[in-house]
């Protein structure tokens, strides 16, 4: 992955340690090193363990005749999806220290709202579309207000909308599922390939990209990170901490709106669901990113190794025969196993005061 | 100076806490190296040496943080290897630790403190016994000469009394479990300095009464003052251990620097500061006439009460005041965090043009900077690297199209950290795994690096050590050789006469006098700032709120 932002292993040149050699001892260059080392292989476990997974798969023999197959990769990329833009989406809030429950109900109420529009309002499809991404932008910008204006508990308040949404949704179904009157070629767009990769994998990938640069490659991006560290150190060197806060949620309720259209172009129908089914497994995704490429913070690469993994070996698990509760159960293990790794190795990585 | 390298050179009598040989180990950098220290019974015993000498380290294995590699650990008669010693051995011998963040609850009563730490009296079916437990509170406190009722919750002491009060809970159990031992971890790192003296005098109070004391501190002043023996450590050695004298603060720095490099050091605070003489810094005066960089009228908000203020190009201006009088305040005001409620701030940037009002972005960009008091709380990012640390203000200087220049960055971030002279193996290192002083450094450099036209420092040198702050000193005084005004409050009044050419003492908000020349000294700053008739105002309310 070229897009990492890898340090490299420095060690200390001769300007670090020369103008001041009377207090402590100096840390030596084999401590940095050995540091450098694990935390080289830190960064990259998660990404080794995909891939041990991937050929795990590939030669057990339950499984070994379809899931390296093309057909399978394409279906189980084009599954998750959905799950890997709402991760995408999650993680934005985590960076400056906030959670956003309602990102799936968002992404429910989107899909419902974009269907409803145009089955029962007859709505061109752009149109419908505009709006389902547009209620999660609206929801976003709610959330971010209450959140930073009014100082509320970001974890309550988004659950009380995670909540509020749920009904709604099936308040404006009836609690049906929509299936008529949808515009075909949304439908089309989602079950069909390009260059034998579904259609929405690009989305989610130009969503990657996008994220990507936003994060790492902006000063915007970068002072998130700063502002999640510490947001009254962020103030007082000049980060306008709330209007950033307010703007990762509004950018993740308008991501979670695409990720509601998106989901009904893969499903082709828009169900009456709260949206938590969606949610959890890409909130593990974006804590399973967090331990990944750079360990201790959320990031767009790791959140998509996260998924990719969980995705590999639930679709592995499926095909070689176990039950449904198997993948949950694996899910979540990963999710305990994964963090609880990342805080051990956090904890010795030696980091002292004297 | 008496060396004592080999423990048995002593007599073995008389002697409370020994720790002798001790050696511990982080990776690669050797924290303790066969360090020795010795308490006698009823005194109080300052630790001191510089930055990352192990002093720390010490106390965190006398405390059962760390577990030793090597040596042996002695408590009133028991005798551990290092290396099965615990916290528990400890405690039971009688050691009591009473670090830096205190450990209190702050919204609970001081009574409640206690009792989570000794536990609650209770009756049948285990209800709590509160008249018991407050009578018992009641009667510590008044044996500790602490005025506080035991229902106050602890948030509403004085800061002074807050240590006290942790420190009274830590020997709740002396009558019951005999002579203990009080370890205090840098008390008075985060007082203001008449709070440091109400609680040295109680510290100096218990040991008068017998109270056997070890104390570790940056203040030497403060040490010298106190002390009956001294400890000094370097590199993770005992280097000296000078019992029952009067040493100079010129004589511990010397040996916490090594005597090649103690010149230096005392040179770059100015020849003779350290011993309480005034001596102007080494530096040239300003131009009296330059520019006036702030002009600060009949500003009013918060704890300020009309102050009149100027600071010139090239000029170090110190502010001196009692807790409450607004230094702080002034500082946040000036840099755009308060609004004023009334009253003008009018700023010059590098341009030569004025700005009256502005946010803190705005005040930025007019080339104000502003190191604020609490380092941890409003000034790092503990878990982020020293690049992102000293990028944090101008990030937008790196970005590109394409996405961040880092080559640029981490040259930049790599060229700050050796000139101000942060000792780091890396600047992708987190800036938690430095030590206070050289994370001051990093802060320092994150808003030089900016060359702003208006420095303010809040507090420059608490918690940092006294090499480090040398190293501060010298950077204060050339940026402000370079052009820059800079504006210091503190509660050092050393610190303000050896690093100001002026200091102005605010009293209840406002500017009561200014000293300067032959008057910056120490002693001159402390009539002014308590000269007056009428009690220093309380601690000023949340200054959120200046309306």
């Amino acid at each position: 992955m070229s897009v990492t932002d890898t340090p490299p292993l420095h060690s200390p040149g001769a300007g670090d340690a020369a103008p001041d050699d009377r207090t402590a001892p100096p840390p030596t260059p084999t401590s940095a090193a050995h540091g450098g080392a694990g935390g080289l292989f830190e960064r990259h476990a998660l990404l080794l363990l995909l891939v041990a997974v991937a050929v795990f798969f590939s030669v057990l023999p339950a499984s070994a005749d379809v899931f390296p197959t093309q057909e399978n990769l394409s279906v189980l990329l084009g599954d998750r999806a959905t799950v890997a833009l709402l991760a995408l989406s999650v993680i934005l809030p985590l960076v400056c220290g906030y959670f956003d429950f309602s990102l799936g109900a968002i992404a429910a109420a989107s899909s419902v709202l974009t269907a409803g529009l145009m089955s029962f309002h007859d709505l061109p499809l752009g149109l419908a579309m505009t709006a389902g991404i547009g209620v999660g932008v609206l929801v976003g910008a709610v959330n971010g207000l209450l959140v930073t204006r009014f100082g509320l508990n970001s974890f309550v308040t988004t659950l009380g909308m995670a909540t509020l949404l749920g009904g709604l949704v099936q308040w404006y179904t009836g609690g049906q599922t929509i299936l008529v009157g949808l515009d075909p070629r949304l439908a089309e767009f989602g079950s069909t390939t390009l260059l034998g990769i579904p259609q929405v994998v690009y989305v989610v990938a130009v969503v990657a990209a996008l994220l990507w640069y936003l994060l790492t490659q902006t000063p915007f991006g970068r002072s998130l990170y700063a502002v999640g560290s510490n947001p009254r150190s962020a103030a007082l060197v000049g980060i306008r901490v709330q209007r950033s806060v307010w703007t990762t949620f509004v950018l993740a309720g308008g991501i979670a709106g695409l990720c509601g259209v998106l989901s009904l172009a893969r499903a082709g129908s828009a169900t009456a669901d709260p949206g938590t089914g969606l949610l959890f497994p890409a909130l593990a995704a974006a804590f399973l990113g967090a331990t990944a490429v750079r360990p201790g913070f959320f990031n767009v690469v790791g959140t998509m190794i996260g998924v990719l993994f969980v995705s590999v070996s639930v679709s592995g698990l499926t095909l070689a025969g176990a039950d449904t509760w198997a993948s949950p159960v694996f899910n979540g293990a990963a999710l305990l196993v994964a963090v609880g790794l990342s805080a051990y190795l956090g904890r010795s990585r030696g980091i002292r005061t004297v | 100076m008496t060396l004592t390298t080999d423990p048995a050179a002593t007599p073995a009598t008389d002697v409370v806490l020994r720790v002798a040989g001790l050696t511990k180990r982080f990776g690669a950098t050797l924290a303790l190296d066969r360090a020795d220290l010795e308490l006698r019974p009823g005194t109080v015993h300052a630790l001191v040496g510089g930055n990352g000498c192990g002093k720390s380290t010490t106390i965190k294995v006398l405390a059962g943080v760390h577990r030793a590699d090597a040596g042996r650990i002695e408590v009133a008669g028991h005798a551990w290897d290092a290396g099965h010693y615990d916290a528990k051995a400890g405690r039971a011998a009688g050691l009591r630790f009473v670090h830096q963040d205190l450990g209190l609850f702050p919204e609970l009563s001081v009574a409640e403190n206690f009792a989570l730490d000794a536990g609650y009296p209770t009756g049948p079916a285990r209800r709590v016994r509160w008249g018991a437990l407050q009578r018992r509170v009641a009667q510590l406190l008044a044996a500790y000469e602490i005025e506080a009722d035991p229902r106050t919750p602890v948030a509403a002491l004085r800061p002074a009394q807050r240590t006290l009060v942790a420190i009274c809970r830590a020997l709740q159990d002396q009558e019951a479990d005999g002579q203990l031992v009080l370890v205090l971890d840098e008390p008075t790192a985060t007082l203001p300095q008449h709070e440091s003296q109400v609680l040295l005098d109680a510290v100096r109070r218990r040991a008068d009464n017998g109270q056997t004391v070890l104390m570790v501190s940056h203040r030497m002043p403060e040490v010298l003052a106190v002390c009956d023996d001294f400890t000094v450590f370097r590199d993770g050695r005992t280097v000296a251990a000078l019992v029952g004298q009067r040493p100079t603060e010129r004589e511990l720095v010397g040996h916490m620097t090594g005597t090649a490099l103690a010149a230096t050091v005392v040179g770059g605070m100015a020849p003779g500061a350290l011993d309480g003489a005034p001596v102007p810094p080494d530096v040239q005066p300003p131009a009296a006439d330059g520019d006036v960089v702030l002009a600060v009228r009949d500003l009013e908000g918060g704890p300020l009460r009309g102050v009149d203020l100027e600071v010139r190009r090239g000029e170090v201006v110190g502010v001196a005041g009692l807790v409450g009088s607004g230094r702080s305040s002034l500082l946040r005001t000036v840099f755009g965090e308060h609004a004023p409620a009334s009253g003008t701030v009018a700023v010059r940037d590098a341009a030569g043009a004025l700005s009256t009002t502005g946010d803190v972005r705005t005040r930025m960009d007019a080339g104000v900077a502003f190191v604020p008091e609490d380092r941890a709380g409003e000034a790092a990012f503990a878990e982020l690297t020293i690049r992102d640390n000293l990028t944090a203000p101008v990030l937008r200087r790196y970005w590109r199209p394409w996405g961040m220049d880092r080559r640029r960055e981490r040259a930049d971030a790599a060229d700050l950290v050796a000139r101000y002279g942060v000792r780091t193996p890396s600047t992708d290192a987190p800036l938690a795994s430095l030590s206070g002083g050289n994370q001051q450094k990093v802060v320092l450099a994150r808003w030089l690096q900016r060359r702003p036209t208006l420095l303010l420092l809040d507090e420059p040198t608490q918690g940092v050590d006294v090499m480090s702050r040398a190293d501060i000193y010298r950077t204060v005084r050339e940026a402000a050789a370079g052009g820059c005004a800079v504006l210091v409050a503190s509660s050092d009044l050393l610190e303000l006469s050896t690093l100001c050419d002026r200091v102005v003492v605010l009293q209840d908000g406002r500017v009561t006098a200014e000293a300067t020349g032959a008057q910056l000294t120490p002693d001159s700053l402390t009539a002014l700032t308590q000269s007056s008739a009428g009690a220093p105002a309380e601690h000023p309310a949340p200054s959120g709120a200046p309306r």
